[in-house]
């Protein structure tokens, strides 16, 4: 256990990250996208044209859709980013020919796995923690509760870290990072979207069967393929409205956590296997 | 140090190893040469534990590759045809991170590093990052680098491809020092007149199989069953060419104009018998140099190139 905290590969990935310049060039432009996004929800929140112009604005409602807006605006980027920081880290390592001296060292292939998924997650996590004064900003509004932002936070960390471990798992498959990060962006796509437009179908199809249940929302087999988008959790938790229906994060984290689990696993059988690809 | 029996790995290309085998015992610096494709990466990648044999039996250090890969990763100093580098960390970082993935503990971590630094003749610019090393320069920074566990074997891929000639001195010079401190090198490479100088013994391949064996250096010219005799002659060439038709002892190395590149079995007394054969024959010879076969030679011999 000692060997994987005092891993060298997170020493050695983490001071070659911080010495890109995208290191301090990332950081800059998601917040200034966070604090535009916040920005727009803010006005938006209090101008009555917008708002209907029928109902007194009050704090709780400002503090709802600003926490809402920066909570899935956040998400949005990060699954951005998380296939650049995860599906490039091995095969950089094949491109600039230094993986062989890796795997013919005495590092086993779960402290290279986990020297490069410490790294790519500590990364987006140094992205999503300097955006919690832009969250906490809501809580000062009202209409959020801390518990809601801890539980945001923690679902936000664990579909991360299970897109990092895909990512990992595309770059121990290819040679090249543009092959892997395409791979991996195709994963964050059939996740995000397709798992959503199967779910549209699958609703039509029991609404037209079940007309008389459609004030109870879907049952858990339709929004089964739901499960495993990773803005399902955040919505179940906090959307009214038109996600109410939205009833089992607890099911997706599950899921979430072994996806990661499976392509963590998959990655480590690869890197030890990956002698034929140097 | 080295044991491979009957060695097999084929590639999907059909390209590999076919039954080669191999011993190198814990004094020697031994050369692996044959043409490309032959198998010599192959070879020098089952035994770093980058590839598993499809069968057979490769030890190093008394570790089997297939059953203990970390046995023989904590024996084996790997240096590949193409090694890259972390650009853009400190040459002193670049050694520290290698000497914790080989679990060197304090202090002879340290002692490790610094010795690696003076090896590589970078103690006096740690602190530089590594992307400003010229080629020969990082070349020197990864053999010490291969270096820092204290492994018992060597194993090099083509370490001098793109290095200058004074770089190249100087590698030779290193792997001379390492095998004179009691380190066991297997080195693969094209360039023979290095290996000829260095190596205590020489291994052909070709075709993933042992072609032959030479002893080099010193040594060889005395073992030599060939001599190869360059002459320069005056007089009818049909005259030349009836008394090499007769003489089936002789191969035919270089023919231009007057001048003649032959390989004849035997050694000094074979090669006078000849000139006098010719000199019979009213040929008048302007020059003959008889010596034994280089490493060129014998490699010409063993993968073709004669001319007749």
């Amino acid at each position: 256990m000692t060997r994987f905290v005092t891993n060298p590969m997170i020493l050695k990935e983490l001071r070659q990250r911080l010495r890109e310049s995208r290191a301090w060039l990332l950081p800059t432009l998601y917040l200034l996208v966070l604090a535009g996004t916040v920005s727009f929800a803010y006005y938006a929140a209090v101008d009555p044209a917008i708002g209907g112009g029928q109902r007194e604005v009050q704090g709780a409602d400002i503090g709802e859709v600003i926490f809402l807006t920066v909570v899935i605006t956040q998400l949005v980027v990060l699954l951005l980013m998380a296939p650049v920081f995860s599906a490039g880290s091995l095969t950089i390592e094949k491109e600039q020919r230094t993986f062989a001296g890796l795997i013919t060292s005495l590092l086993t292939a779960p402290q290279i796995w986990w020297g490069k998924f410490v790294a790519a997650l500590l990364y987006l996590l140094l992205l999503l923690f300097s955006a919690l004064p832009l969250l906490t900003l809501a809580l000062a509004f009202g209409g959020v509760d801390p518990a809601q932002l801890f539980k945001v936070v923690g679902s936000t960390v664990l579909v991360l870290a299970s897109i990092c471990t895909l990512g990992l798992w595309c770059s121990s498959m290819f040679r090249r990072s543009v092959h892997s990060t395409a791979a991996c962006y195709g994963f964050v796509l059939v996740l995000s979207i397709v798992t959503a437009v199967v779910f549209g179908f699958l609703v039509a199809h029991w609404e037209s069967h079940n007309a008389m249940a459609r004030a109870e929302g879907p049952p858990a087999y339709v929004q089964a393929p739901m499960f495993l988008n990773p803005f399902y959790p955040l919505l179940a938790m906090l959307g009214g409205g038109a996600f109410s229906q939205f009833t089992y994060p607890v099911s997706s984290w599950l899921l979430f956590t072994s996806l990661g689990c499976l392509a963590a696993a998959f990655a480590m059988r690869r890197i030890q296997r990956s002698g034929e690809q140097l | 140090m080295i044991e491979v029996e009957a060695l097999r790995k084929i590639f999907r290309g059909g390209r590999g190893l076919d039954g080669f085998s191999l011993r190198l015992e814990s004094n020697e610096l031994v050369g692996l040469v044959g043409p490309n494709g032959a198998g010599k990466t192959t070879l020098i990648k089952i035994l770093s534990t980058l590839l598993p044999p499809k069968s057979g039996v490769a030890r190093v250090a008394g570790h089997d590759v297939r059953t203990d890969p970390r046995g023989v990763r904590a024996a084996v100093g790997y240096l590949p045809d193409v090694a890259g580098v972390y650009q853009d960390m400190r040459i002193r970082e670049f050694l520290e991170f290698f000497a914790d993935a080989f679990r060197l503990k304090e202090p002879n971590r340290r002692a490790a590093i610094e010795r690696a630094l003076i090896r590589s003749g970078l103690a006096d610019r740690p602190e530089d990052f590594v992307e400003h090393l010229s080629l020969g320069w990082k070349q020197r920074l990864l053999l010490a680098k291969t270096l820092l566990h204290d492994p018992k074997l060597l194993l090099l891929d083509e370490p001098a491809t793109g290095l200058d000639p004074l770089a190249r001195i100087t590698l030779r010079e290193q792997l001379k020092q390492l095998h004179a401190e009691g380190v066991a090198v297997l080195i693969s490479s094209h360039i023979l007149s290095d290996l000829e100088d260095i190596c205590t013994r020489i291994v052909f391949i070709a075709d993933g199989k042992n072609v032959s064996e030479a002893s080099s250096g010193a040594a060889e010219g005395s073992a030599a069953a060939s001599i190869r005799c360059e002459l320069e002659f005056d007089g009818p060439a049909g005259t030349v060419d009836s008394i090499l038709k007769d003489a089936p002892d002789v191969r035919i190395q270089e023919r231009r104009d007057c001048l003649l590149v032959i390989e004849l079995n035997g050694g000094p007394k074979e090669a006078s018998a000849f000139l006098h054969k010719l000199l019979a024959a009213g040929i008048v010879i302007t020059h003959f140099d008889a010596r034994g076969l280089n490493l060129e030679d014998r490699y010409r011999r063993a993968f073709g190139g004669q001319t007749r």
